[in-house]
């Protein structure tokens, strides 16, 4: 059987597309775990807060779509801080389940007030990108996806510096491996905290704004998370190279199965893969192995 | 707030919860009661509020007019939020609370579950949002109709207008995983052979997804001459339409009745230009043929109203005339003899909702128009003639 | 005033309920479950039957999640487990309405050690997310295994039988529902009085202690799922029987977070903390309609309802983590206390 390979590049390339995306949303989660030790699964909310901001700011208050951008993601971040004051500092000290299940009722709230202030309807996101055909080769990509890539590398590569060498970010991760250290080397925990609730919160929205473009924005939007969440599981839950490397992995997988099999198979490989990594590498390809202590 | 606060509103709000409940309507002898479970929140919501103003319009010119054979039209909406356990709570809810006589049900799942009951009770005529195909039989679903074809119907009729205007074409079917976009298509894939044309694609797409590029990978090797989407209100319609456009795919892009309402096609913006549907009504704002009911709808209503506003607004007027029929023949309102009255409508005129006279012999009504979107006029115009099925 | 009991015997320390007053209070609840349905109409029957049905489940969860610590997202999809079950038995066997229920909450039971495997490789957090993966993967082979469930279009049921009544009213299903109910929570009960119910206990506290004292920790924790696997079948079969039709958008993952909801406000690792949390929860719609429809706004207020709802339940989420961690049954117990022993202050 001849194997089609055109069509294996196309749909390769839509793969690393939402790959991109997939990474993208599972950086800003990445940040926030490794600060301040919280699974969100709010994360898929976060990103569609991001889109309804910014087509809020764009439709509603008619201002030009890059400012609105700006604006929106700026407006994010501002509500991410809100929410770890509000919602996440309150639980400092109480078992991780019990954050992750406040994250959980997070997600209705973030739902049911986005579905209250812009009704259930389904959405188009005013045009933002340039959208002549890109062809790579013979190959045919879609130009939200091809830019939406673009945007996914820059964002990371920055996220990948930052951590690197950037004082908040190396802040970040000492707080992530000591917090007393931390707070003992004069580092303001308090702060960092916030700083990476914000910082998650805006790459969400950035994430939203491109996801919303492609896909159209609606209160079921935060169904994204569900698949990050297999991402940075499977890439470490603390791991910015885990979350790069797992959300392009699965991407492309998700592709794979979806063009070869049927777009029902999707979700359901994303979930097999998910049991898999959880039996045979539970931390993931890059997480640090947590060492329980009695 | 302190225990005690706490405990006086508990106590507070079960005393008014119970106030509340047990004030039970008395019925009014000379009475007609439409219940209905309203998504008028939710995911169906802008079909929702407008279904609900069709059916209040309805009821108020009926009432205005003196009501029929001396009986006047009460309505007893709940909002259902789309959601089946909600409808069936309303549904319990109301039918405790009054004597109802027609009910709108606002989905598939809500018209199934509370089939059994309505069997039972032998009062109510249902009817809904849903036009699923299943429920277009008459043994199974004997007290519920369709206010309209159903969607393999649709299909059939999408079908018939493109081997009329290109016998032989090939066709892609593209709908979503739910019981809503699965319904119609393995008959339909029927229709298609017997009219002599190829179904080249099925695509079904997963609920919330994003990207259609896989898809469209797909599409570009099929070549489809015309593709039907199904089980969308709106996304990711547009996001094919403009990738197939970038791809230089000449296909033409066709939809069923939930996407073809004005407002949902001219969302789309310049990228829904040419999208075809079926649609069995007019639109409110079209003024081709004489159709006084519109008039009084525009009269009533100077904004916009959309399609779900017309399909309650005729919901209601089949209720009443078939509640007229039992009432002049002196029968009792039960939903037999209710339904039987449906089965007598021949060639009945919708005051123009519909082009043409209808005809209601089982549970649906199969006749249905083409219209084609025109994105410099803002509106949808007709394309062919109103086309009824056997 | 009564401030504590004497007891004599170690049966009578570890008795249920240990005192005249509260079989006397016993004696009125059954009083009052019996006399409702006379008193109550349609609709009310309808709220109480479903408050039930949601107990059962909320029980379910409370032995894997508030007893044992292993949270689980998955409690809906094996509610549908059950409820596929019986609606397939019913169909194709035409088996008597217990034998059905006890099937569904095998085979439930079955899939819920399954679901638990995993939990030997991953703890906490990671096993929640697990939880969710196999909720997506069983709501994905009910929509495809169409020759078992009927895909989309999903499986009706046709009215219980039971001793000749065909239960196909609020009115008549109630009486299916009490008794197996009240089972239910008697055996949730009596399960924390046994050795399987303390090493549940203890696999919360700390699972590493549990397994150095000798409790196999595999094999209470798959034991743990299974249990709470059944009650989540029973239930997945009584709401089958209820509302008469199963499809695989019956059961989706926000039914999970709202029974998680539940046995949060309830309060966590308490049989009546799952009674009240149940109640609370199922009732809120209800309420919500009531205080919406009194607010002095136009009609427009019903468009609200339903995000207003979803925010409604997000927020006790919260609110009930942050502020009261113990749910619903520590107020009680402190509303008990307080009359207990008044007039002094506890």
């Amino acid at each position: 059987m001849d194997f089609d390979w055109l069509f294996f590049a196309e749909i390769s390339l839509a793969g690393l597309g939402t790959g991109g995306l997939y990474a993208l949303t599972a950086l800003a989660f990445v940040i926030i775990f490794k600060s301040t030790g919280v699974v969100n699964l709010a994360i898929g909310e976060m990103l569609m807060v991001g889109a309804y901001l910014v087509y809020g700011l764009a439709t509603g208050f008619g201002l030009p779509i890059w400012l609105a951008i700006v604006v929106g993601v700026l407006g994010s971040g501002l509500a991410g801080g809100v929410i770890e004051r509000l919602a996440i500092r309150p639980m400092v000290g109480e078992s991780p389940i019990s954050t992750f299940m406040i994250t959980v009722g997070l997600a209705s709230v973030l739902v049911g007030a986005v579905e209250l202030i812009w009704t259930a309807d389904q959405r188009r996101m005013p045009p933002i990108m340039p959208d002549e055909a890109i062809f790579i080769g013979e190959a045919f990509v879609s130009s939200k996806v091809f830019y939406g890539f673009f945007v996914t590398l820059i964002l990371i590569s920055l996220g990948l510096l930052v951590f690197r060498f950037w004082r908040g970010g190396v802040a970040l991760r000492a707080t992530a491996f000591d917090q007393g250290a931390a707070y003992s080397m004069g580092i303001n925990v308090p702060r960092v905290f916030s700083l990476s609730w914000v910082i998650g919160a805006m790459i969400a929205a950035v994430a939203g704004v491109i996801v919303g473009a492609i896909g159209g924005i609606s209160p079921a939007m935060g169904i994204f998370g569900l698949s990050v969440l297999v991402v940075v599981i499977a890439g470490g839950l603390d791991s910015v190279l885990g979350a790069l490397v797992a959300g392009m992995a699965i991407g492309l997988i998700e592709s794979w199965a979806s063009g070869f099999l049927g777009g029902e198979y999707k979700v359901v490989v994303t979930f097999l893969i998910l049991i898999i990594v959880l039996m045979i590498r539970p931390y993931g390809l890059f997480g640090t192995r947590e060492i329980e202590r009695l | 707030m302190k225990i005690k606060t706490m405990k006086n509103w508990l106590a507070g709000s079960v005393v008014a919860s119970l106030l509340g409940v047990a004030g039970i309507a008395q019925a009014n002898d000379k009475e007609i009661v439409i219940g209905g479970s309203i998504p008028m929140s939710g995911v169906f919501s802008f079909a929702g509020i407008g279904i609900h103003a069709g059916i209040q319009d309805y009821v108020k010119i009926i009432n205005d007019s003196g009501g029929i054979e001396g009986y006047k039209l009460r309505y007893v909406p709940e909002d259902s939020g789309y959601k089946v356990d909600v409808s069936v709570a309303a549904f319990k809810k109301i039918t405790s609370q009054n004597k109802v006589d027609f009910y709108y049900g606002d989905s598939t799942g809500f018209s199934k579950t509370i089939n059994p009951e309505l069997n039972r009770m032998n009062s109510i005529l249902m009817s809904g949002a849903s036009f699923a195909t299943e429920l277009n039989d008459p043994e199974k679903y004997p007290y519920q109709f369709l206010a309209g074809p159903d969607y393999t119907e649709m299909f059939s009729i999408l079908l018939r207008y493109i081997a009329q205007e290109k016998p032989g074409a090939k066709v892609a079917f593209v709908y979503s995983d739910t019981e809503f976009g699965r319904d119609p298509i393995e008959a339909s894939r029927k229709v298609a052979e017997e009219l002599g044309l190829k179904v080249a694609l099925e695509l079904m797409t997963p609920p919330g997804s994003v990207d259609v590029s896989t898809e469209m990978a797909k599409m570009r090797r099929a070549k489809p001459d015309y593709t039907i989407f199904h089980g969308y209100i709106l996304a990711p319609i547009p996001e094919f339409i403009e990738q197939a456009r970038n791809m230089k795919l000449d296909t033409k892009f066709m939809g069923t009745f939930w996407t073809m309402d004005n407002s949902t096609v001219m969302q789309m913006g310049e990228v829904g230009d040419g999208f075809m549907g079926v649609m069995p009504y007019r639109y409110y704002y079209d003024e081709s043929a004489p159709a006084p009911m519109l008039e009084k709808i525009r009269e009533m209503r100077p904004e916009y109203q959309n399609v779900p506003y017309i399909q309650g607004f005729l919901s209601a007027m089949l209720y009443t005339e078939s509640a007229r029929r039992v009432l002049a023949e002196g029968k009792e309102l039960t939903a037999e003899n209710m339904k039987a009255a449906l089965n007598t409508i021949k060639d009945f005129d919708t005051g123009g909702l519909i082009g043409v006279p209808i005809t209601i012999s089982g549970n649906s009504i199969p006749v249905g128009r083409i219209y084609q979107a025109d994105a410099s006029k803002g509106q949808m115009v007709p394309v062919s003639d109103w086309i009824v099925l056997e | 005033m009564r401030i504590g009991t004497a007891k004599f015997t170690y049966k009578h320390d570890e008795a249920l309920f240990d005192s005249r007053t509260q079989y006397a209070w016993l004696l009125v609840l059954a009083c009052s479950l019996v006399a409702f349905p006379f008193i109550a109409n349609e609709y009310w029957l309808y709220l109480a039957c479903l408050v039930m049905i949601n107990i059962v489940s909320a029980t379910g969860l409370n032995i894997l999640t508030g007893y044992t610590g292993l949270v689980s997202l998955g409690q809906a999809a094996f509610m549908g487990i059950g409820a596929y079950a019986v609606a397939y038995m019913d169909n194709h066997f035409g088996t008597p309405v217990i034998f059905n229920l006890l099937i569904a909450g095998g085979i439930t039971m079955l899939g819920g050690v399954v679901v638990g495997i995993p939990s030997l490789r991953v703890k906490g957090l990671y096993l929640a997310i697990a939880t969710i993966a196999a909720s997506m993967i069983l709501h994905f082979i009910f929509a495809n295994w169409g020759s078992v469930t009927g895909g989309t279009a999903g499986l009706t049921v046709a009215p219980p039988v039971l001793f000749g009544f065909s239960l196909d009213t609020s009115f008549l299903f109630y009486w299916m529902v009490v008794p197996v109910m009240v089972m239910m929570l008697l055996g949730a009960a009596n399960l924390f009085r046994t050795r399987i119910g303390r090493a549940f206990i203890a696999i919360r506290d700390r699972d590493i202690s549990a397994e150095v004292l000798g409790i196999p920790l595999l094999r209470y924790k798959l034991l743990s799922f299974g249990l709470s696997s059944f009650y989540a079948g029973v239930a997945g079969g009584l709401w089958a029987y209820f509302f008469r039709i199963v499809t695989p958008e019956s059961f989706p993952l926000s039914m999970s977070i709202f029974f998680l909801t539940a046995i949060i406000v309830g309060g966590m690792g308490s049989t009546l903390g799952s009674i009240l949390g149940a109640v609370f929860v199922t009732m809120i719609p209800e309420v919500l309609k009531l205080i919406v429809g009194w607010l002095p706004v136009s009609v427009d207020a019903t468009l609200i309802l339903s995000p207003v709802r979803t925010i409604v339940f997000g927020l006790l989420i919260i609110g009930f983590l942050i502020v009261e961690p113990l749910g619903l049954q520590e107020i009680w117990r402190r509303i008990r206390r307080f009359f207990h022993l008044w007039p002094f202050k506890s």
